[in-house]
C-alpha cells in the first residue's frame, strides 16, 4: 500500500542487470578502496621486515668469518723453559709476554720467506697484525703439551680487529691516519700476506661457540658463553612456569568456583601480563638478590625473574585452550562417572595441551628475548668469559644472557663489536623463530581432534 | 503393533527404581523445577516430554547429580535410588554416576579409540581385571549397542571418526559398560537423521531388559514408539505422569491434550 504511494514519483523499473546503478558503483568502489587499504597496510609491512631482515644480515653476516693468520712458531726453549727441566710450574711461570715475540718472530720469518718488500723489518712491528688472544692460544698449547717446546709448530691465530676489518672493509685506508693500532704499512703487509695466502677469511665457530672478550681482544669474542646463560635461564623459566602455570590456570578454569576473589584473581593476572619487564627486573632484584642473597648476574635469578614475567602469558594461553575444550567432553567424562580431576587430566589436558605448549613456547622465546629485567640483575655488562664448570654451576655461576650480550657489544666503541652485535641479533633470531616454527609445527599436528 | 508389543512387556514391570518426592531446583533465583514427585520403574522406559524450557532435562540431570557442575544450581526434594537418598551428603556423585549412565544429545564421543571410549568407564571404575575381561566388557557392550558388526574390524579407529548415529550409539555403548542400573538419554536422537534415529529407538526398546530407561524427547511419536511410561513438563510442573498410552489416548490433564495435540508447545 504505502509502496504504492511513496514511489509513485519514480515508478520501480525492472533495470537491466548488465547496467550497473550509481548505488552499487559507489558500494564497489569503497570496497575496492578497502581491499587496497589493506593490502597496502600489509605491503608496508612486508617492506619493512625485508629492510629489517636484510639489514640484519648485510651488517651481522660478517660477524660469521673471521681473519686468520697462518704462522709457524718456533717455541724457543731459552724463552719458555729459562731452566729447561719442562716442570709445568716452571712452564706457566712463562706468560703470554713471554710467547707473543716468539709469534711476531715467526710472522717476520713467514713474511722473509714469501720475499715481501716492506719497511717493517723488526719482529715487534708486526704486534699490530696478530691478535692479542695469539699468545695465550701458543701458551695454552705448549702448557698442554710441553713436548712441543723447541719445535717449530704451525699455528692459526687470530689476526687482530684492525686487519679483520680491513679484509671486510670495515677499516679503511683513509680513516687509519688517527689509528695507534694500525699504520699504513701495515696494511700493506697485510695485501701482501693476504695474496701469499698466509692471511685468509675462515668461519668463525669461536663466534658461535666461545666467550665474550674484554675491549682489546674483539676479534676472539663470541656469544657461546652467554648462550648457555641464556639456556640455563630457559630451563629454569620452563621448569617453573609451567607447572605452575598450567596448575594455576587448570584449577582456576576448572575448579574455583566464580567469586569476587576469583576475578579479582583474574583481572590481576591480566594486569600483570602488561606490567613493563623492568619493574619484574627491580622486584627480582629486591626479593631474590637483596632479600634471598642469591648471587647476582646468575641465570638462576634471571630465570626466576624471567618465570615471574611469563608466567601470565602462560596462564592466559592455558586458559583459552581449556575453555576451547568443548563441555561436552566433560559430560561425557562425568557421565560415565570420571571424578572432576580424572575428566580433566585424561580428557581436557591432553585436548588442550598444543594450546598451552603453544602459548608456553611463545611464553619462553618472549622472555629468551627479553634484556631489560636482566639490567637490574646484573647479567647484563657483565663480561661473559668463563664456561661453566658442569650444570650446578651454570645456574650460580655469574654469566650473560644473548640479548644482554647483544647491548653490551652494541655500546662498545670498537665497531668490530658492532659487526658482533648484529651476528648476536641473527642467532637470537634464529633461536626464536625455531621456536616459533616449533609452536605452529604443535599446534598443526594436534589442531582440534574432536 | 508397536503399541502391542510394548503393552505385552509392559506388564512386568513394577518395582520402584527412582523416588522423586518434592523435587524442588532453582537456577540462581528462578525456580526451574517444582514439586516434582515420579516413581520410575525398573526395566521401564520412561519418557520426559513437554515444550523447551520446560524443565525435562533439568529434571534429568537431577537423577544422576550433573547438575552439580552448574555452581548456581540447587536443589532440594529427596530422590532415592534404590531407596537411599542420592543427595544424601555421604554419596559420591562418581559413585552415583557408575550407577546412573548418561547419554546427551549430541554425539560426545572423546577424541580416542571406539575401543578405548568404551573402556574408559570400566577402566576408572575397576570393573575389570585384565584386559581379557577388558575386551569381553568392551565387545559386550558394543554388541548390546548394537555396533559391534560395524566397528569390530576398526577397534583402534577415532570414536570421532563415527557416522553421527553410529557415535551416538558409541556414547551408549559408553554408558552401559560401566553396567548402570538406570540410563539416562537427554534428546538422545536430535542430532540424528531418520534412519539412525529408528536404530537407536530400536536399541532402547532392548535395553529395557536390563536397565531402567530413562528418555527425553521432543518428539511425542518417539516418546510413543519407546516409552511405557510417559511424564509431561510444563513450566517447571509435573503436569501428568501415566502410562505410555493412557497420556497419548486419554490425558487427564486439559494441558497434556492441548500438547499432544500440538495446541501448546
Amino acid at each position: 500500500m504505502s509502496d504504492a504511494t511513496h514511489s509513485a514519483p519514480h515508478k520501480p523499473t525492472s533495470r537491466s542487470l548488465h547496467a550497473v546503478d550509481a548505488r552499487t558503483k559507489r558500494r564497489n568502489a569503497s570496497e575496492s578502496r578497502f581491499k587496497a587499504m589493506g593490502i597496502g597496510a600489509i605491503g608496508i609491512g612486508i617492506a619493512f621486515l625485508v629492510l629489517l631482515l636484510s639489514t640484519i644480515v648485510m651488517n651481522g653476516s660478517s660477524a660469521f668469518q673471521q681473519t686468520f693468520i697462518n704462522v709457524p712458531v718456533y717455541l724457543d726453549p731459552a724463552k719458555i723453559d729459562k731452566k729447561g727441566n719442562r716442570d709445568l710450574a716452571d712452564l706457566k711461570k712463562a706468560t703470554t709476554f713471554t710467547y707473543a715475540p716468539l709469534i711476531q718472530n715467526g710472522l717476520l720469518d713467514v713474511v722473509k720467506k714469501a720475499g715481501i718488500e716492506t719497511d717493517l723489518s723488526k719482529a715487534k712491528e708486526l704486534k699490530n697484525l696478530i691478535s692479542a688472544s695469539a699468545a695465550s692460544q701458543v701458551r695454552d698449547r705448549v702448557l698442554a703439551d710441553p713436548s712441543l717446546i723447541g719445535q717449530t709448530i704451525d699455528f692459526k691465530i687470530l689476526a687482530s680487529s684492525r686487519v679483520d676489518g680491513y679484509l671486510k672493509g670495515r677499516v679503511k685506508r683513509a680513516d687509519i691516519a688517527q689509528d695507534k693500532n694500525i699504520s699504513v704499512a701495515q696494511l700493506d703487509l697485510t695485501d701482501a700476506l693476504r695474496e701469499a695466502g698466509v692471511i685468509h677469511k675462515g668461519f668463525n665457530s669461536a663466534f658461535i661457540f666461545g666467550a665474550d672478550a674484554s675491549d682489546s681482544r674483539a676479534e676472539q669474542a663470541g656469544i657461546g658463553v652467554s648462550m648457555l646463560g641464556s639456556f640455563y635461564m630457559m630451563l629454569v623459566v620452563l621448569a617453573l612456569a609451567l607447572p605452575i602455570g598450567v596448575a594455576a590456570s587448570i584449577y582456576l578454569e576448572e575448579f574455583a568456583a566464580k567469586n569476587r576473589f576469583t576475578d579479582l584473581i583474574e583481572v590481576n593476572i591480566s594486569n600483570l601480563a602488561a606490567v613493563p619487564s623492568i619493574v619484574f627486573g627491580i622486584l627480582g632484584l629486591s626479593v631474590f638478590i637483596q632479600f634471598a642473597h642469591l648471587p647476582q648476574s646468575a641465570p638462576l635469578v634471571g630465570g626466576l625473574v624471567l618465570t615471574l614475567m611469563t608466567l601470565p602469558t602462560i596462564i592466559i594461553s592455558t586458559r583459552a585452550a581449556l575453555k576451547a575444550v568443548p563441555p561436552s567432553i566433560r559430560d561425557a567424562a562425568l557421565g560415565v562417572g570420571a571424578s572432576k580431576m580424572q575428566s580433566v587430566f585424561h580428557h581436557v589436558l591432553p585436548l588442550a595441551m598444543p594450546g598451552i605448549l603453544t602459548g608456553t613456547i611463545i611464553g619462553l622465546a618472549q622472555a629468551l628475548g627479553e634484556t631489560a629485567p636482566l639490567l637490574l640483575i646484573g647479567m647484563v655488562g657483565y663480561v661473559a668469559t668463563n664456561t661453566p664448570d658442569g650444570f650446578v654451576d651454570g645456574f650460580v655461576s655469574p654469566n650473560s644472557a644473548m640479548p644482554a650480550q647483544i647491548y653490551e657489544w652494541a655500546k662498545r666503541a670498537d665497531p668490530a663489536f658492532y659487526e658482533r652485535a648484529w651476528g648476536g641479533i641473527i642467532i637470537l633470531l634464529v633461536f626464536l623463530l625455531s621456536m616459533n616454527i616449533i609452536a605452529i609445527i604443535l599446534r598443526r599436528k594436534f589442531e582440534r581432534r574432536w | 503393533m508397536n503399541d502391542m508389543t510394548l503393552t505385552e512387556r509392559a506388564v512386568n514391570a513394577t518395582d520402584n527404581k527412582i523416588t522423586a518426592r518434592n523435587v524442588q531446583v532453582y537456577y540462581g533465583e528462578s525456580h526451574a523445577i517444582k514439586d516434582v514427585d515420579v516413581d520410575i520403574l525398573d526395566k521401564t522406559v520412561t519418557a520426559f516430554i513437554g515444550p523447551s524450557g520446560c524443565g525435562k532435562s533439568t529434571f534429568l540431570r537431577c537423577l544422576n547429580r550433573m547438575n552439580d557442575t552448574i555452581d548456581i544450581c540447587r536443589v532440594q526434594g529427596e530422590i532415592l535410588l534404590d531407596s537411599e537418598d542420592i543427595y544424601d551428603r555421604r554419596v559420591d556423585p562418581v559413585q552415583l554416576r557408575a550407577k546412573v549412565g548418561m547419554v546427551f544429545q549430541k554425539p560426545n564421543p572423546f577424541p580416542k579409540s571406539i575401543y578405548d571410549n568404551v573402556a574408559y568407564g570400566p577402566k576408572i571404575h575397576g570393573l575389570t581385571r585384565n584386559r581379557t575381561e577388558l575386551d569381553e566388557v568392551v565387545e559386550a557392550s558394543l554388541r548390546k549397542a548394537a555396533l559391534w558388526n560395524e566397528v569390530k574390524d576398526r577397534l583402534t579407529a577415532p570414536g570421532t571418526g563415527l557416522s553421527g548415529g553410529q557415535q551416538q550409539r558409541l556414547c551408549i555403548a559408553r554408558a552401559i559398560a560401566t553396567s548402570p542400573e538406570v540410563l539416562l538419554m537427554d534428546e538422545p536422537c536430535s542430532a540424528l537423521d531418520p534412519i539412525a534415529t529408528a536404530q537407536v529407538e530400536e536399541l532402547i526398546d532392548e535395553l529395557r531388559t536390563n536397565f531402567s530407561v530413562v528418555i527425553v524427547t521432543h518428539s511425542m511419536q518417539q516418546a510413543a514408539r519407546v516409552s511405557q511410561k510417559t511424564a509431561f513438563f510444563h513450566l517447571g510442573n509435573l503436569v501428568e505422569y501415566d502410562d505410555t498410552d493412557k497420556i497419548f489416548t486419554n490425558p487427564t490433564d486439559p494441558r497434556t491434550e492441548s500438547y499432544i495435540t500440538g495446541r501448546i508447545g
